[in-house]
């Protein structure tokens, strides 16, 4: 017994678990609370009535199909990804074909396209409220009045929340799409090229016959990437709309935030978060599918 | 007639990639130069309409963000951002430390070691990068008022290792493979122990990418705005949630709001000049190279 132990301990037998040890405890300290919230999502915790706590099962789910606002928070969860997700990776695209054509100053435009991709996503958001202030005072306002715009109001109107949100959520995340597309149409190979120009291909065709399908595990990447990050974004419309007016830019998370921090709901909270969750896993196994599909059609 | 048809289509398209970039270097660059023109404005001069470009610059929204006063008005809602900077350092600095300590080892036997259960424990640590974050912030807001850990430094440097721990052991594990196998077996034939390959070799060799982890971790942190907001309070608010603090019911200071977006934006810019090879990488938890 302790000979085999001995022998498993020269062997080197236990040495990973050891040298995962420190993380595998401040992994257990995330799993921890998450089991505790998945447990709350089945009580009636109100933070103020401690009283009142009951353990329910899955009541707080089914309350949430009566509730008239999860509904319009999951249509514009899913909404908002769809119509995000399309037009950063459409213009992501556009911008990294177009920084791919050898323009004069590219390295100065990529270096500089960093810039927004690495402040705070919540700075971000306060730049653009300041700029699209609704009086005449904002400069994006003024900029459009030459163009014989009317002033908008921003973030008071339904659908200039959701423009605003789109627009900001846009500027910070287009340069993540674009480079990851330039990466990748910097690493294809020039073969394909010679073959479909020896067969008469013009530019379009080129495009479209083998730039895309070469490039399409990238553009899944970014796509991957973007939904992921846009079925769950939070900060930009915390610091602009906090999800109003009326509703019109609550999201999963919004809405779970506001159950558990401003109405200290936190059974209800956590059974909205733990359905955001779910989303989540579901989207990110149709996108993984589709990722394994654009991999094995390049090789 | 054909050379001056091809000259006319030459012409054309550079005005075409002229206008592109000047509509992509706008798009990018303007709203930096209109906050740092916001923050130097006097309120009078931020209200005017329309938008002046044309001003005398004040220095004021910066003093006030130092001295931590309004000026005169509502002196009750006074954010104190000099602390919420020192506040953003010291968590950041703390959470990216623990997570290297702990991530080193890790990354290095999910780098070089096969045992069972491995691809497991890379997947769950991969999977928190797409968690939503309210998932956990409310059991954890739960948890930190009961163990005292609610508005500590402490407690947040442990909840931002949901963002950092995974991204470390990742990024590190990414650049450990790409040490030659080669010279991992020459050192263990002189007699290296895995920790002598892990000192030896593995360190020295992949000391950049470990610089680059750092960093670009360090950042992550700072950029962390929704964590802090319901697990911090305001003597350890970081700049992220101290900047919206100039929005108040009464008003929105916006002087001193674009000072404090510049002031918060600053370290960042300046650190993403060290590791601009590696942003897309570190973004993709190592995915892209």
């Amino acid at each position: 017994m302790t000979k085999s132990w001995r022998r498993h301990w020269r062997r080197g037998t236990f040495l990973p678990y050891l040298l995962l040890a420190p993380a595998v405890v401040l992994l257990a300290g995330m799993i921890y609370p998450f089991a505790l919230g998945v447990y709350y999502s089945l009580t009636s915790y109100w933070l103020q009535y401690p009283n009142r706590f009951r353990f329910v099962w899955f009541d707080n789910y089914v309350d949430l199909l009566e509730e008239p606002l999860f509904v319009r928070a999951l249509e514009f969860t899913l909404g908002f990804t769809l119509v995000a997700v399309v037009l950063q990776v459409g213009l992501g695209l556009a911008v990294a074909l177009f920084l791919h054509a050898r323009i004069p100053g590219r390295a100065a435009i990529r270096a500089l396209m960093l810039m927004p991709l690495m402040i705070p996503p919540v700075i971000t958001a306060l730049m653009w409220k300041i700029m699209m202030a609704s009086t005449n005072a904002g400069i994006l306002n003024y900029a459009l009045s030459f163009l014989g715009v009317a002033p908008i109001n921003w973030f008071g109107s339904t659908q200039g929340a959701i423009v605003s949100v789109l627009i900001i959520d846009t500027w910070g995340n287009l340069p993540f799409v674009a480079l990851i597309l330039l990466g990748g149409l910097q690493a294809l190979p020039t073969e394909p090229y010679e073959a479909a120009q020896v067969d008469g291909a013009g530019p379009i065709a080129m495009l479209r016959y083998v730039t895309l399908p070469l490039l399409s595990p990238f553009i899944v990447l970014a796509l991957t990437f973007r939904a992921m990050d846009s079925l769950r974004i939070f900060d930009v419309i915390y610091a602009t709309t906090t999800g109003g007016p009326n509703d019109a830019t609550t999201n999963l998370q919004i809405m779970a935030y506001q159950y558990s921090f401003q109405w200290y709901q936190m059974g209800k909270g956590m059974a909205q978060a733990i359905v955001l969750l779910l989303l989540v896993v579901m989207v990110s196994y149709l996108l993984m599918r589709l990722w394994n599909r654009a991999s094995e059609s390049t090789q | 007639m054909k050379t001056r048809s091809v000259t006319y289509e030459r012409t054309v398209r550079h005005v075409v990639i002229a206008l592109a970039s000047a509509l992509l270097l706008v798009w990018t660059v303007f709203p930096f130069v209109w906050i740092l023109l916001t923050s130097l404005k006097s309120p009078a001069d931020i209200l005017s309409v329309p938008p002046t470009f044309t001003f005398t610059p004040t220095i004021d929204n910066y003093a006030a963000l130092v001295v931590g006063e309004q000026r005169g008005q509502y002196s009750s809602t006074r954010p104190d951002f000099p602390r919420f900077f020192l506040n953003s350092i010291i968590v950041s600095i703390g959470a990216v430390a623990l997570s290297v300590a702990a991530g080193i080892p890790a990354a290095y036997a999910l780098a070089r070691f096969n045992f069972p259960g491995k691809d497991t424990l890379a997947f769950v640590l991969l999977s928190f990068r797409f968690v939503p974050f309210i998932a956990f912030v409310i059991p954890l807001y739960i948890l930190y008022q009961r163990l005292g850990l609610y508005n500590t430094h402490a407690g947040l440097i442990l909840a931002y290792q949901l963002i950092t721990l995974p991204f470390t052991v990742w990024m590190l594990r990414s650049f450990f493979m790409e040490i030659p196998l080669e010279i991992q077996e020459a050192a263990k034939i002189d007699g290296c122990s895995w920790l002598g390959v892990l000192g030896r070799v593995i360190l020295p060799l992949s000391a950049p990418g470990i610089a680059v982890t750092v960093i670009l971790g360090f950042m992550f942190c700072w950029n962390a705005f929704n964590y802090p907001l319901m697990l911090a309070g305001r003597q350890t608010f970081p700049v992220t949630v101290g900047a919206i603090q100039f929005i108040s019911y009464e008003q929105v200071l916006w002087g001193q709001m674009a000072a404090a977006t510049i002031v918060a934006a600053v370290p960042q810019l300046l650190l993403s000049l060290m590791v601009q090879k590696y942003i897309v990488r570190g973004l993709t938890m190592g995915a892209v190279k």
